[in-house]
């Protein structure tokens, strides 16, 4: 057989369009045009509309043909328009792959049939018939993630040899089963990555291109990349790869057009809501959505929000409690313990400050106060190891910093909280803390954490080291 | 053609003892067996998954069985664990047993390199054409990583001396098709405490248990109901032990039975590493089999000395008692008890829970967060229905209710289980009746402003409330359990998402 020049080239860079909803739920015309404009000003070579981050299982026939006629009248022939249009059953998959080429998309993304999952005859004669029926290039799909299967390299091998069959996007991100395409097919059809966390790998094995979620909120940085691996330039690619890396993983794991329409709309481009049963806070956690904010801020697409960080403590260590109900005579009077530490730099920077005394005393009262009473923003909580395992003497956690964020909260109530915890077992377990005071003690730390810490690991090592620090100073001296 | 053995009846798989410095531990092993053939079980397996084969060396696994045919002597028939990955060890084993008077072999699939059919029929047929000793086939795709076919059990079920499959896989339409190829031919015991009702009204000849070293009695009951065709009953008694079933298949198995018979005071050590309680037997798991165990009336119920004040000692009965127990709990100003409960990320309770005097620490603040409540965080007194429970508690958010949802899930969902567990704590007698009147609590809870299942939120709150209570007159966890746990500790939020 003679292996002829397939039609359309799928190279580059294409973000896989999100579908911008209103408020009443219809899509909203005005921001689709919008979100076009926007992916093309950055050069990208080509868009993708009503693919998987489109939410094209949540819309009806009708809705997903307006979309498409709607993003290549505005594309207006500036890029290709990859036309999505799989459906589960082959009837409609014909009847979308035809209205894509009837109103000028240059290709089709076809998407394995998902649900009533046929096995390789059925895939195969899926495709066959829509190639049969609509004469319009098409691009496989693989996302087993959604699918729940892959579709295999033998049906692949025996597809690539369909004329209008010109390429494959593989969004599982599994490496050995692009490979394997890539050396069975690799010269009959264009085999694109869609799996943002894999971008560079893929490319750097062959592939051709990348059709990415995270392209709607990032296409300059995979254009970039795309462009070191053309010239070569590995290391750089790489570079680019890690600066995105973690947003990549957010997108592919937590929400694919959640996390996306999160993100545009942090970027001021409203696209709406994600459509029921998505919702945000749901595979999509607040205290993750917050993340997207901080690599945003990292990647410079938006300009951080400058929270000033109030440090005005009062100069001796002594008077720093008083918001507890705890003042300098007290301290005296009781003998209670007091240290402080302070440990890191930049925004993982730690500090802390430490009263510690028997429950009975005045320590064991105001512990219990602030436990029952949270202050907005400065929440109290027992040090923990990890949930179900709290640490002894009872240990309270004071936020100094208001707490203005899920995220914000996830770092104090995470790595701060469990360093806490770890640093008072530990300092029990090298017997500065006597067994005695084990069970009659009550301490309370008041940590002063930068809402802008983002290392958890190196936050964590700095809480454990300044309060390790503040109480084997208390309780040394204490002993002395 | 008539087989020379045919296994029935309930079987627990047992653990394997171990000292502290993890050796085998003989005399508990020997006071285990005893444990269960007084409760009347059929047969006994030792060296099974349960009893952590394949982290014992070879002698130790001839020892242990060596000494369990000792200690049965001749009572019931014993089924020997003599599995291996590789043909030719499994065959020494199954010889081994052979020659020290085991009833039959119970020889598990091999694993860690997956084995085709082919290479699995030949393992058996190997290992039959070796030994006398009857053997019973064991699928359980969990571990092995592979499924016995069913035409291979229907293969090896022509072999003579092969007798019986156990299937742990749990896979319903599997154990189905074994019954259609292979009924009556050889007998086909379930393996999975789960469906055990299911298994047994299919048509199931018996059970080999992990939990059977736990409740035997109860599976001889559901079993004998089954026989009798009652089974209203034995569903009925099925779902009694489903919480208890679940955790031991699905949350530590011969780990969380050892923990289990701890709690029981049959000690028999914990399991070898790395398997350890927080893993997969989570520390919520611990704390809810030790309640599953309460239900069922398995722990044993101990009068507890609570000094309140010291010219007020109350003794109290409490029935979920455990070795852990202390018999003498005092000093009663200011009590501090953590609890979390899951599943579901949105659904989670975590309470940090206060138990005081009236007239110490916890009751001065009591009365003051009372008359001062601080907005988005108001206490509430929890109510049972209109009345408020004893000990008076006060119930605070965590989180700083901003919706009318999140106070509704707060104080109406949470407050509920909350509720429920001091109910039932003084009900169970850990908090003393005679001295309800001096005591208050306050609960700081957590529910995340996600929450959408309102049963899940009472049903989590109810159990991080009843165990927040159980740590905090325990004085739990104890500094040897933090001792031991500190390093593994892993705080789900310590991560980058």
């Amino acid at each position: 057989m003679v292996i002829r020049i397939k039609r359309f080239n799928l190279e580059g860079i294409f973000p896989a369009l999100v579908t911008p909803f209103k408020n009443e739920g219809e899509i909203d015309e005005e921001a689709l045009r919008y979100l076009v404009n926007f992916m093309i000003e950055w050069e990208v070579n080509g868009v993708v509309p009503v693919g998987t981050t489109g939410e094209f299982v949540y819309m009806s026939k009708e809705e997903r043909k307006r979309a498409l006629e709607t993003v290549i009248d505005e594309v207006n022939g500036r890029v290709p328009v990859i036309a999505g249009t799989g459906a589960s059953s082959t009837i409609e998959t014909i009847e979308l792959c035809r209205h894509a080429k009837d109103v000028g998309a240059d290709a089709t993304l076809v998407v394995t049939p998902y649900y009533l999952r046929p096995a390789d005859k059925g895939a195969y004669q899926h495709f066959y018939e829509v190639t049969k029926a609509a004469d319009i290039p098409i691009v496989l799909y693989n996302i087993p993630q959604c699918t729940g299967g892959f579709l295999s390299r033998e049906v692949v091998e025996d597809l690539a040899r369909i004329d209008n069959i010109t390429g494959l996007k593989d969004s599982s991100g599994h490496l050995p089963y692009m490979l394997e395409l890539l050396s069975f097919v690799g010269d009959k059809i264009t085999i694109v990555c869609g799996h943002d966390e894999v971008v560079l790998p893929a490319l750097a094995a062959g592939a051709k291109g990348a059709i990415l979620a995270s392209a709607n909120v990032i296409p300059d940085i995979w254009v970039k990349l795309y462009k070191a691996v053309q010239k070569g330039d590995v290391d750089s690619a790489r570079k680019i790869q890690m600066s995105a890396q973690k947003l990549a993983r957010i997108f592919c794991r937590h929400g694919g057009a959640v996390a996306v329409k999160a993100a545009l709309k942090m970027m001021s481009v409203n696209v709406g809501k994600v459509r029921r049963p998505l919702v945000s806070g749901g595979v999509l956690a607040w205290e993750v959505k917050e993340e997207i904010r901080m690599e945003l801020e990292k990647l410079g697409k938006i300009t951080a929000k400058q929270i000033k960080v109030k440090t005005e403590l009062p100069k001796r260590l002594e008077d720093r409690f008083q918001d507890l109900g705890i003042t300098a005579k007290d301290i005296e009077q009781s003998k209670l313990l007091v240290s402080e530490a302070s440990v890191g730099e930049g925004r993982e920077k730690l500090h802390v400050f430490l009263l510690a005394g028997p429950k009975q005393s005045a320590v064991g009262y105001v512990w219990a106060r602030a436990l029952a009473n949270p202050e907005p923003g400065h929440e109290a909580l027992t040090a923990i190891l990890e949930p179900n395992l709290s640490a002894k003497p009872i240990t309270l956690i004071v936020p100094a910093i208001k707490i203005e964020s899920l995220r914000q909260a996830s770092i104090v109530y995470g790595p701060v909280q469990s360093a806490v915890g770890k640093a008072v077992s530990d300092t029990v377990e090298e017997n500065v803390i006597s067994k005695e005071v084990l069970e009659n003690y009550a301490i309370i730390v008041k940590v002063v954490v930068n809402p802008e810490a983002l290392n958890r690991q190196i936050l964590f090592t700095n809480t454990y080291d300044a309060v390790k620090f503040a109480l084997s100073n208390a309780f040394r001296v204490w002993r002395g | 053609m008539e087989k020379k053995f045919w296994l029935k009846g309930v079987i627990p798989a047992l653990v394997t003892p171990f000292e502290r410095n993890f050796e085998v531990d003989e005399e508990s092993l020997r006071r285990l067996v005893d444990f269960v053939i007084e409760k009347g079980v059929t047969g006994v397996v030792p060296c099974g998954t349960t009893g952590e084969f394949v982290n014992m060396t070879v002698e130790e696994r001839m020892k242990v069985i060596e000494v369990t045919i000792d200690e049965v002597n001749g009572r019931v028939p014993v089924i020997a664990g003599t599995g291996d990955a590789r043909t030719t060890n499994a065959i020494e084993f199954t010889k081994h047993a052979e020659d020290a008077g085991a009833t039959a072999a119970l020889v598990v699939s091999p694993f860690y390199f997956k084995p085709t059919d082919k290479e699995i029929y030949e393992h058996y047929d190997k290992i039959a054409e070796a030994a006398d000793l009857p053997i019973i086939l064991y699928n359980i795709p969990q571990v092995t990583g592979v499924e016995i076919p069913w035409w291979v059990v229907e293969g090896l079920s022509e072999i003579d001396n092969i007798v019986g499959i156990k299937d742990s896989s749990g896979n319903m339409p599997y154990m189905m098709a074994l019954f259609e190829k292979v009924y009556g031919k050889i007998s086909i015991i379930c393996g999975h405490d789960e469906i055990a009702v299911a298994a047994l009204a299919a048509g199931a000849d018996g059970l080999i248990l992990a939990s059977a070293n736990l409740i035997p009695d109860l599976w001889l009951r559901l079993y004998d109901l089954v026989e009798k065709h009652d089974l209203e009953e034995a569903r009925s008694l099925q779902r009694k032990v489903q919480t208890l079933a679940r955790i031991i298949t699905r949350h530590g198995g011969g780990l969380a039975v050892k923990a289990g018979l701890r709690m029981m005071e049959l000690d028999v050590g914990t399991a070898r590493k790395p398997l350890m309680t927080g893993g997969v037997f989570r520390y919520e798991d611990e704390e809810l089999l030790r309640l599953s165990l309460e239900w069922l009336g398995k722990l044993s119920s101990k009068t507890l000395q609570l000094e309140i004040k010291p010219n007020l000692v109350t003794k109290s009965m409490f029935a979920g008692a455990t070795p852990q127990t202390p018999m003498k709990i005092r000093d009663f100003s200011l009590k501090v008890g953590e609890a979390f409960a899951s599943p579901s990320t949105a659904e989670v309770a975590h309470v940090d829970l206060l138990i005081g005097l009236r007239n110490g620490p916890v009751g001065r603040t009591f009365r003051e967060t009372l008359a001062n409540p601080r907005t988005g965080h108001d206490p509430q007194l929890v109510r049972l229905g209109s009345k408020t429970v004893k000990p008076d508690t006060l119930l605070v958010p965590t989180v700083t209710i901003r919706t009318e949802r999140q106070a509704e899930f707060v104080y109406v969902h949470a407050m509920s289980g909350v509720a429920k567990a001091v109910v039932d704590s003084v009900e169970d007698g850990l908090l003393p009746k005679d001295a309800l009147e001096e005591l208050v609590m306050i609960a700081n809870v957590f529910v995340h402003p996600t929450a959408s299942n309102p049963k899940r939120v009472m049903i989590n709150n109810f159990k991080a409330m009843v165990w927040a209570i159980r740590r905090a007159l325990e004085a739990r966890p104890t500094s040897e359990e933090l001792m031991e746990r500190k390093e593994s500790a892993r705080h789900p939020f310590r991560y980058e998402p």
